[in-house]
């Protein structure tokens, strides 16, 4: 059943042919040609669980379209193509958890990658997406956000900051800074206190850091959710200038998943180079503050607390362990989901479903049946979500199946328990008192 | 030549050949296609990642063992018959050691060779209707699934029947197909033939396309810092 029609295009059998064609590399036909059928991938995909076994969840399934898509020489009608942009786009996240239970390591996820590819090549993908792509394309981020709003938005939160912290700053183009940050374009546009909470941490713990004015400090990479690898390369090029020109020794990524996974990993495959700076995640960042001794807290959270593993961030990103570190200091009674780490189940929210926008949303509501029962089975107040969209998911999950639960990233936990050294703070107590 | 002389000497290079080159073909293809189209498997080759991959799940130390413990010790099962049957029953060693190449190694004792050989085609039986029977894995089943697992049993079957003359398969098969009888070791030596024949051409090629598939996947993890 369709969800929601793919945007109207002439079908070019010949195009078709030849965007299959230029994609079959030497792995996808191996996977093509070696699946066993034996259906072992099958229960660990959270589509397949949550929808009772539908068969046409099966990872294997979706994944082996690809081979059809081969066979079928370009020679597709409307509802082949639709039955695949259903397929690609609203039934699997490429979340790459069946990945790990197939015996062969054949990459379903890839492969589904492969057909979203070829479909938005002609033309055949959400509007969410594309739009998103245009955006990228004209303004270097995905929500369109001008240079001027940018930096309005950045001295707006330090003005902002300093009421708190006097000596903070959110310091633009800074040269030779130890970091570069780049952050989700939904915290500009709608969560500029998310920018404010880094600028405070980093003051805090005494970080040098730096936000670029220009292109490049949006790290969401929606066009690789749609196959572009084109504007995918692009975005990831606008970072990489950036980091060039301000000459940082770091690029850190926001507690975003995706954006990490396509900056760290599949940006070097895009650009067909290695990088003069390292890319680090918010996790392995917080985590190196704790371990030097430079971010401490007053107390720990009593409440129970759960982890949403992002997959961009645990098992595409190997930050498991590492986010793991980070709760121990922080939380009291921490309750792991099961399965965790590496094999977390995707929110359900992954693979761009949230930007894809209101036509998938039943979906991910449907899918994400399996995320709602693990994180009810721990009995946790509190779920941490370092990554923009499980935020979004599970608080719509929250919503939708009554868990009762907060969602907060580890900054918003910062902030309530980090220790702030007194001369760090506004004075605004003695002042008073003098005034009296 | 006669065609009984012909399956026991001509099919049977051929066969061996087939399967030999045609799985050398296989990764010789995969390897010049690579070379051009996928160029990060070469950049982030790692051996170690490659080797852990390879070693979890050649061995019963992964996690499917966890997961459906039946179904993959079953296959794991099923793979070690299939290997061990043909290369160290006593009769096919006596015939290496009768060929040009004089070749000779370990042989099992037969009775395990026929433990074996009933083990395999109950679990044969067995994979054939758990594909009917789940539609998890109907629906991702093709005809050739299912003739691959009779080509890969069919060896079996006629070994086992043409080693046990005074068994009553031997007896049902002869009384229902009377030929056989007299052709019961040409249509065994026809069978193997097949099996090692299509390999290369089917899903069978996984017996060298795993391991090609595994590095690869594991050194994608393995840029994660983690084995998979
Ligand atoms: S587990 Fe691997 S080989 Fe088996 S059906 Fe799934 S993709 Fe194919
Ligand atoms: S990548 Fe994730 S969503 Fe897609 S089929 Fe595999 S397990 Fe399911
Ligand atoms: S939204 Fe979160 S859990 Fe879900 S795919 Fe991203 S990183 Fe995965």
């Amino acid at each position: 059943m369709s969800e929601d029609q793919y945007p109207e295009i002439t079908i070019s059998p010949e195009a078709i042919k030849q965007a299959v064609s230029t994609r079959m590399n030497a792995r996808l036909k191996m996977w093509t040609r070696i699946c066993a059928h034996c259906g072992l991938c099958a229960d660990s995909c959270h589509f397949y669980l949550a929808k009772n076994k539908d068969p046409r969840m099966v990872p294997s399934f979706k994944a082996q379209k690809l081979k059809e898509l081969v066979r079928k020489k370009g020679r597709v009608d409307e509802n082949y193509l639709q039955s695949l942009y259903d397929i690609a786009f609203g039934d699997c996240t490429v979340c790459r958890r069946c990945t790990m239970y197939c015996p062969f390591g054949i990459d379903m996820a890839v492969m589904v990658s492969t057909i979203r590819s070829i479909l938005t090549s002609q033309g055949v993908a959400p509007k969410g997406l594309q739009d998103a792509i245009k955006n990228y394309q004209e303004s270097g981020n995905q929500m369109a956000i001008s240079e001027e709003d940018w930096v309005e938005t950045l001295q707006w939160m330090e003005e902002e900051l300093q009421d708190e912290l006097p000596g903070a700053t959110i310091p633009i183009d800074k040269k030779g800074a130890r970091i570069m940050y780049t952050v989700n374009a939904r915290e500009p546009k709608f969560y500029p206190q998310d920018i404010q909470l880094a600028a405070k941490l980093f003051h805090v713990v005494g970080e040098d850091w730096t936000l670029p004015s220009k292109m490049g400090w949006d790290d969401t990479n929606l066009a690789m959710f749609a196959g572009d690898a084109k504007t995918a390369g692009h975005i990831v090029q606008l970072i990489y200038d950036r980091a060039v020109e301000l000459d940082v020794q770091y690029v850190a990524i926001t507690e975003c998943g995706h954006a990490f996974r396509s900056v760290a990993f599949e940006g070097p495959v895009w650009l067909g180079k290695d990088y003069p700076f390292k890319v680090v995640h918010s996790v392995e960042l917080f985590a190196q503050y704790i371990r030097e001794g430079r971010l401490e807290f007053d107390r720990k959270i009593t409440e129970p607390i759960t982890y949403q593993d992002p997959c961009n961030v645990s098992r595409n990103g190997g930050l498991a362990d590492t986010a793991r570190y980070i709760i121990k200091h922080i939380a009291e009674d921490f309750r792991e989901m099961e399965p965790h780490g590496n094999h977390n189940f995707c929110c359900s929210g992954g693979g761009g479903a949230i930007p894809m926008g209101p036509p998938f949303k039943r979906r991910r509501m449907e899918a994400g049946k399996v995320k709602a029962d693990q994180i009810k089975a721990t009995g946790a107040k509190i779920v941490i979500c370092p990554c923009h969209n499980c935020y979004d998911q599970v608080n719509d999950l929250n919503k939708e199946y009554n868990l009762g639960i907060k969602v907060k990233s580890f900054k918003e936990i910062f902030e309530e328990i980090m220790h702030i050294p007194e001369e760090l703070k506004a004075q605004e107590e003695e002042d008073l008192g003098e005034g009296k | 030549m006669n065609f009984i002389a012909f399956v026991e000497g001509p099919l049977v290079w051929i066969a061996f050949l087939t399967f030999l080159l045609g799985s050398a073909l296989r990764l010789l293809l995969f390897f010049t296609l690579s070379s051009k189209k996928d160029k990060p498997v070469y950049r982030f080759f790692n051996l170690k990642w490659m080797l852990l991959s390879i070693a979890r799940w050649l061995f019963p130390a992964n996690v499917d063992l966890k997961k459906n413990p039946i179904f993959a010790s079953l296959g794991y099962i099923f793979h070690i018959c299939l290997l061990a049957v043909p290369l160290f029953y006593s009769a096919h060693l006596m015939l290496w050691e009768e060929s040009r190449f004089k070749w000779s190694w370990w042989t099992m004792p037969d009775h395990w060779a026929d433990w074996m050989t009933l083990t395999l085609l109950a679990i044969a039986l067995f994979f054939i209707i758990r594909r009917i029977v789940l539609p998890g894995v109907r629906i991702i089943t093709t005809p050739s699934d299912y003739l691959l697992i009779v080509i890969c049993a069919l060896p079996f079957l006629t070994g086992y029947i043409n080693t046990h003359p005074d068994g009553l398969s031997y007896q049902w098969i002869t009384s229902a197909l009377p030929i056989y009888g007299q052709y019961g070791t040409t249509i065994h030596i026809m069978s193997g033939a097949l099996m090692l024949i299509v390999v290369p051409f089917t899903k069978l090629s996984h017996w060298v396309l795993f391991f090609v598939s595994r590095a690869v996947t594991g050194m994608e993890f393995g840029r994660r810092n983690y084995p998979v």
